[in-house]
């Protein structure tokens, strides 16, 4: 993990996703240009093991808690929604 | 009068390595017969806290083998036997299709299984005060990782079964599979050994153990010495060893290069105490092999041995084969390679029999290097410190040995 959280404010949405973008990248070997936000995760490769390193990773990264019936294999943007609404909700 | 009633012959067709004398074969094959030693200080960020900081360390990145999404899911051992899985297939040549893939499977032996992952996790949980794990250190530690990891990769669908026997666990694995084959349960096999126990915890176990060899401090190289009367324990080494076990039949079908014959297999359980081995159990385990070859003991002309440099060890065995083979065995030939690889540990039994396998191929005999003092009660031919040609050299046995009592022999045989 070489994403480095910079600043205590709130994470906008867009946050979120790139940071996401960046793990996923790092974790699969990839172009983080080639990961969209409409990305299907399944179809960069990642399976639900891989969701779950990437949940792992935001969950030390955004300091907050995903409980198990919100990891799920989505896009990009459906997961990144789901983290930094848990970031609003956590962060309270 | 040998256990033999229809059974198939099973044949060495494809060898993988990765071990402290080289990751190639014929790398271990021009340092295991030239005397040279793979013992170096550690390299690792931990050595200055260590009593013993040496080991036989082997130089493997899994990054020039693996994609990074691929070995980060894998625990350093099983990263070393996926490598050496795929090297042996390759090896022998072999292409596995539909109709092979049921008939085909993995035995693979190793002590400690992710000994690497799981002290990743005690660390953050203990030391770091993390209080949750990573998601993938259940099946980064498990002790089958390795051959799963193997068995997916190359989609084995044939029995797929880890052996945990501590230092003969990669014999158990490769005699176990042996019989799969002999039997007809499938056509062939990879089997082997992989372990990488070289971790600050597992290392001050050893240490507490009180078995590790003391640094040579002349040359830290020369620090394993079997049989050598100034011998102060063994050696901690990393690996991983595998080999393709096939029937005759089929690799004679398909045209395959033929290493040598695996012609005998015996275990037994010494039964004696949990680290202390017995002329009993060794001798035990020896006969069993013999006796499963139908060879009569004066056919075997070389062993190469557990010898694993601990005092008591090198006795034990040295009376074991005086006990078997009686007056012949002034007459062959043993040797330990661990002076020179060290301690395996899963990975021993599959990295000397290859090694002994070479051995019938090169018609020579490994060195026991480091053998500078000799050991009154220690009185056979050891090969010291110089390899030896052996004219007419068919048949050879390799022996492990166990904490826990658990020994197994093999017994090759050259292919004329």
């Amino acid at each position: 993990m070489t994403a480095q959280k910079t600043s205590k404010q709130i994470p906008s949405l867009d946050d979120v996703t790139n940071a996401l973008a960046k793990m996923i990248a790092d974790k699969m070997d990839m172009d983080q240009t080639t990961i969209k936000p409409e990305s299907e995760l399944q179809m960069l490769g990642l399976d639900s093991l891989d969701i779950f390193d990437i949940i792992f990773s935001a969950e030390d990264y955004f300091n907050i808690k995903v409980p198990n019936d919100q990891v799920k294999i989505s896009t990009l943007h459906d997961v990144a929604v789901s983290v930094h609404q848990l970031i609003l909700e956590q962060n309270k | 009068m040998a256990i033999v009633s229809n059974r198939q012959r099973v044949v060495i067709t494809g060898l993988g390595v990765v071990s402290p004398l080289g990751n190639t074969l014929a790398d271990l094959n021009q340092n295991a017969f030239a005397g040279i030693s793979g013992i170096k200080r550690i390299d690792s960020p931990f050595v200055d806290e260590l009593n013993c900081k040496i080991a036989a360390q082997a130089q493997f990145n899994p990054n020039e083998h693996f994609t990074k999404h691929t070995y980060s899911m894998l625990d350093r051992t099983s990263q070393m036997a996926l490598h050496t899985g795929i090297e042996a297939i390759k090896d022998a040549a072999l292409i596995i299709d539909d109709n092979l893939r049921p008939r085909m499977g993995i035995f693979l032996g190793t002590g400690m299984g992710g000994a690497h992952s799981i002290e990743e996790g005690y660390v953050r949980l203990y030391k770091e005060g993390a209080n949750r794990l990573k998601p993938f250190t259940v099946l980064m530690s498990m002790n089958n990782a390795a051959a799963s990891a193997i068995a997916l990769e190359c989609q084995l669908t044939g029995p797929n079964q880890t052996f945990s026997t501590a230092c003969s666990s990669s014999a158990v694995a490769i005699g176990e599979a042996t019989r799969l084959i002999r039997h007809g349960y499938v056509d062939v096999m990879l089997a082997g050994g992989s372990e990488s126990l070289l971790t600050f915890g597992t290392i001050k176990a050893w240490e507490a153990l009180r078995t590790l060899a003391e640094e040579d401090e002349e040359d830290l190289s020369a620090s394993c010495k079997p049989f050598s009367a100034d011998r102060t324990g063994l050696v901690l080494g990393e690996g991983a060893a595998m080999l393709v076990l096939e029937s005759y039949e089929h690799a004679t079908a398909r045209g395959a290069k033929i290493y040598a014959e695996v012609i005998g297999y015996g275990a037994a359980n010494d039964c004696n105490h949990i680290t202390q081995p017995s002329v009993t159990g060794q001798s035990a385990t020896i006969q069993a092999a013999l006796k499963d070859s139908g060879l009569a003991a004066e056919t075997i002309q070389y062993i190469n041995t557990h010898g694993t440099g601990t005092k008591l060890n090198d006795i034990i065995e040295t009376n074991a084969i005086k006990n078997v083979f009686g007056s012949h065995a002034y007459d062959l030939s043993v040797s330990s390679t661990k002076s020179m690889h060290g301690h395996l540990m899963g990975a021993a039994g599959a990295l000397e029999a290859i090694i002994t396998t070479m051995a019938l191929q090169n018609n020579q005999l490994p060195p026991t290097i480091n053998l500078k003092h000799p050991d009154p009660e220690c009185d056979l031919d050891y090969v010291p410190n110089v390899a030896k040609k052996l004219a007419n050299f068919e048949y050879a046995m390799s022996n492990s040995f166990a904490f826990g009592g658990t020994g197994a022999s093999l017994i090759l045989k050259k292919l004329s």
